[in-house]
C-alpha cells in the first residue's frame, strides 16, 4: 500500500471565523462588508471585530469609551454583546458538527475537535463539506483545520485561515511535504497551540526560534530542561497524539461567575445582592453540569482606573460538604461581607467553585445537611424559573423583580432572534 | 463461588422489582386511562425537521398576502432546503430580509410577489441571489 493512503485516526479543528461578528450577520445582512465590533459586557472594550473593521486599525481589548468619538467618521458599527444569540449559535455550530462526526468534542463558545478517520483526500474532501453545511445551514464562516494530533489540527487551521488560496480548509498530511516544511520554518514558536509568550522567549533563548526548530528539538531535552507538557507539543507536532480526546462538560474543575459592573457598587447592602444573584446562578450551573462543590472563593475588585485601585478583598470558604444547594452558597458568599469598606467605589465581583465532584461521589454525615436540602429548594426553583422566566423567582435579595442598577449595560444589542418570541427578524413583504 | 453469585442476583432482582412499582397505590377504583398515557403533542416535533438549521421570523408587510402570508405572521424558514421553482423563500435584497416565490422560468430567475399591488423582481441568475432560507410554514394569526 502506497504510503500515506492508508485509514488512520486524525482530529479536526473547526472554528467560526469572527464568531460573534458572524452571528450578528446571520440576522442583521446590513452587516455584510461593513466594519463591526463586538463589545464587552457593560460595553467596555472591542472583545470580536470584523476583517473590515481590523482594516481600519481598530484592536482587540480597545476601550469602547476611545473609539465612540470617531465610530461614526469611521463607518464603524458597535454591537453590544448578545449571548443569547450568541451561545444558540454556538450550540447549532456544535449540532451541525454532530450531523458530520461521531464524536464531537466543544472545546470553547467558536470552536470544536472532532474524531475522523479517512485518506488525505477523504479527509479534504469531508473538511470541504462540512465547511459548505455550516455556511449553507447556519450562515456562519468556518475554517476547517485536519492533522494527526490536536496541535497539528490547530496548526492547520490556523494556515486555513492565513492562507487565501486554500479556501479555509487545511488537512495537514494533503499539504506537499516541502510546503509544510517551510510554513513551519517561517511560522514563530509562539503559534503552537499552548506556547505563550514567556515560554516562547525561553525556547529562543535555547535557539528555538520557528516552529520547525522546536519539533526537531530533543524530546528528553525539552522534558528536563522545561516540563513534559513542553515535550508532549513537540511529540503532537511529529504527528503523535499526546492530548487526550475528550468531551468535556461545560465545567471541568472550577466555575466561575463574575461580571462587571455598570455602575460601581459601594454599600455592603448592594453586594450582599449581587453575590447572591450569582451564587445562585452557581448554583445553576453546577446542577446543570452533575457537580457539588466543596471550596467557595469570593472576590470583590476596584477598577485599575480608579483611585480605589489595589482593594481586592477575597475569601475562600471550605463547604461543610460537597454541595450545589442555592440556600447554602447564598449563605457563604456573605463571607465576603465584612472584608468590604464601605463607600469604595467596586467594579467588579465574583465566586469561584473549585473542588468539583459528581454529587453522591463522597458520603455526607446528617450531621453537615442542612435541614432545607433534603426540601429540594434547587429544583423548585428552577421549575419556576423555566416556566415564568429568570427573574420571576430567586432567594433573598436575589429575588427583587426590577434590574438592579449594577446590572450589565448592553445598549447597543441587537434583538435576541432565537431566543426571545417579540424580537424575532423581520422579513419584508413589500 | 458461583453459587455465591448466583444468589446475590437474584437478590438484586428482587429489589428492583420491588422499587419498579408504578406510581403510588391508592385506594380506590385506578384510573382506566393509567396504561395509555403518552406526552403530550410535541409542535416542535411535527413542525420543525432540522431544529440545528431552523429559524423563525415575523413577516412585516402584505406582499405575499396571495400565498396565505400575511403582516405579522411567523414563518418558519429551514436553511438545509434547496430552493426549487415555486419554493417561498428568504432572499437578501438591498441589505434587507425579503420574503417572495422562487420562479426559475426559461433560464430567468423571479422573486414574485403574491400580490397583484407589488411588482415581480427579475434576478440575473441564481448565483446572483442570496437566499436566506426556504420558508416550509407559516404561522397565520386570526
Amino acid at each position: 500500500m502506497p504510503a500515506g493512503s492508508e485509514a488512520r485516526e486524525y482530529i479536526a479543528l473547526i472554528d467560526v471565523n469572527s464568531f460573534y461578528v458572524s452571528a450578528e450577520r446571520v440576522f442583521d445582512p446590513t452587516l455584510r462588508g461593513r466594519p463591526v465590533i463586538v463589545l464587552s459586557n457593560n460595553d467596555g472594550c472591542v472583545i470580536a471585530l470584523s476583517k473590515e473593521a481590523k482594516a481600519l486599525g481598530v484592536t482587540m481589548g480597545q476601550p469602547w469609551f476611545k473609539l465612540s468619538e470617531t465610530a461614526d467618521q469611521l463607518g464603524l458599527v458597535a454591537k453590544s454583546s448578545n449571548y443569547e444569540l450568541y451561545g444558540q449559535m454556538s450550540d447549532r455550530f456544535v449540532g451541525v458538527l454532530g450531523e458530520c462526526a461521531s464524536q464531537v468534542q466543544k472545546y470553547s463558545i467558536d470552536e470544536a475537535f472532532v474524531k475522523l478517520t479517512g485518506t488525505p483526500t477523504e479527509l479534504l474532501t469531508w473538511a470541504k463539506m462540512v465547511k459548505e453545511r455550516v455556511w449553507k445551514h447556519l450562515g456562519l464562516p468556518v475554517c476547517v483545520g485536519v492533522g494527526a494530533s490536536k496541535t497539528l489540527a490547530k496548526l492547520s487551521n490556523r494556515a486555513a485561515k492565513k492562507l487565501d488560496h486554500l479556501g479555509g480548509v487545511c488537512v495537514w498530511e494533503a499539504v506537499p511535504e516541502a510546503h509544510r516544511e517551510q510554513l513551519l520554518s517561517n511560522l514563530p514558536v509562539d503559534e503552537v497551540w499552548g506556547i505563550g509568550g514567556r515560554m516562547a522567549k525561553r525556547l529562543i533563548g535555547r535557539g528555538m526560534y520557528s516552529v520547525k526548530d522546536f519539533r526537531d528539538a530533543d524530546p528528553v531535552m525539552l522534558r528536563d530542561r522545561f516540563s513534559v507538557v513542553i515535550m508532549r507539543l513537540c511529540l503532537e507536532l511529529r504527528g503523535t497524539p499526546c492530548l487526550p480526546f475528550e468531551e468535556e462538560t461545560e465545567v471541568k474543575g472550577q466555575l466561575i461567575v463574575s461580571r462587571s459592573f455598570s455602575e460601581p457598587v459601594t454599600t455592603k447592602a448592594e453586594m450582599a445582592q449581587v453575590l447572591s444573584v450569582y451564587a445562585q446562578r452557581a448554583s445553576e450551573r453546577l446542577r446543570r453540569n452533575h457537580r457539588e462543590a466543596r471550596t467557595l472563593t469570593v472576590w470583590a475588585k476596584t477598577s485599575a482606573y480608579s483611585s480605589d485601585a489595589g482593594n481586592e478583598p477575597t475569601v475562600t470558604v471550605r463547604l461543610a460538604s460537597a454541595t450545589a444547594d442555592p440556600v447554602t452558597l447564598t449563605r457563604e458568599v456573605k463571607a465576603l461581607l465584612p472584608k468590604l469598606t464601605e463607600g469604595t467605589r467596586y467594579a467588579k465581583a465574583g465566586i469561584g467553585l473549585t473542588d468539583l465532584e459528581e454529587p453522591g461521589q463522597a458520603a455526607t454525615f446528617d450531621l453537615f445537611a442542612d435541614a432545607h436540602e433534603d426540601r429540594n429548594i434547587a429544583p423548585l426553583i428552577e421549575s419556576i424559573k423555566s416556566k415564568w422566566s429568570q427573574p420571576s423567582i430567586g432567594l433573598g435579595a436575589a429575588g427583587l423583580k426590577v434590574g438592579q442598577a449594577w446590572e450589565m449595560k448592553r445598549e447597543m444589542r441587537s434583538p435576541r432572534y432565537t431566543t426571545q418570541w417579540d424580537e424575532l427578524p423581520i422579513v419584508h413583504a413589500k | 463461588m458461583r453459587i455465591d453469585q448466583i444468589q446475590s442476583l437474584d437478590e438484586a432482582d428482587l429489589t428492583q422489582g420491588l422499587h419498579q412499582a408504578p406510581g403510588s397505590v391508592a385506594a380506590g377504583f385506578p384510573s382506566p386511562a393509567q396504561d395509555y398515557q403518552t406526552a403530550p403533542i410535541n409542535l416542535t416535533e411535527h413542525l420543525i425537521r432540522d431544529l440545528n438549521s431552523t429559524f423563525l421570523v415575523r413577516v412585516a408587510g402584505d406582499s405575499m398576502e396571495g400565498a396565505g402570508i400575511s403582516h405579522g405572521d411567523e414563518l418558519i424558514v429551514d436553511r438545509s432546503r434547496t430552493a426549487r421553482d415555486m419554493s417561498v423563500v428568504v432572499a437578501i435584497l438591498d441589505g434587507e430580509m425579503t420574503v417572495k416565490r422562487l420562479r426559475l422560468i426559461n433560464g430567468g430567475v423571479v422573486l414574485q410577489a403574491e400580490n397583484p399591488s407589488y411588482p415581480s423582481i427579475h434576478v440575473q441568475g441564481l448565483s446572483e441571489l442570496d437566499i436566506w432560507g426556504v420558508v416550509i410554514k407559516c404561522i397565520h394569526n386570526l
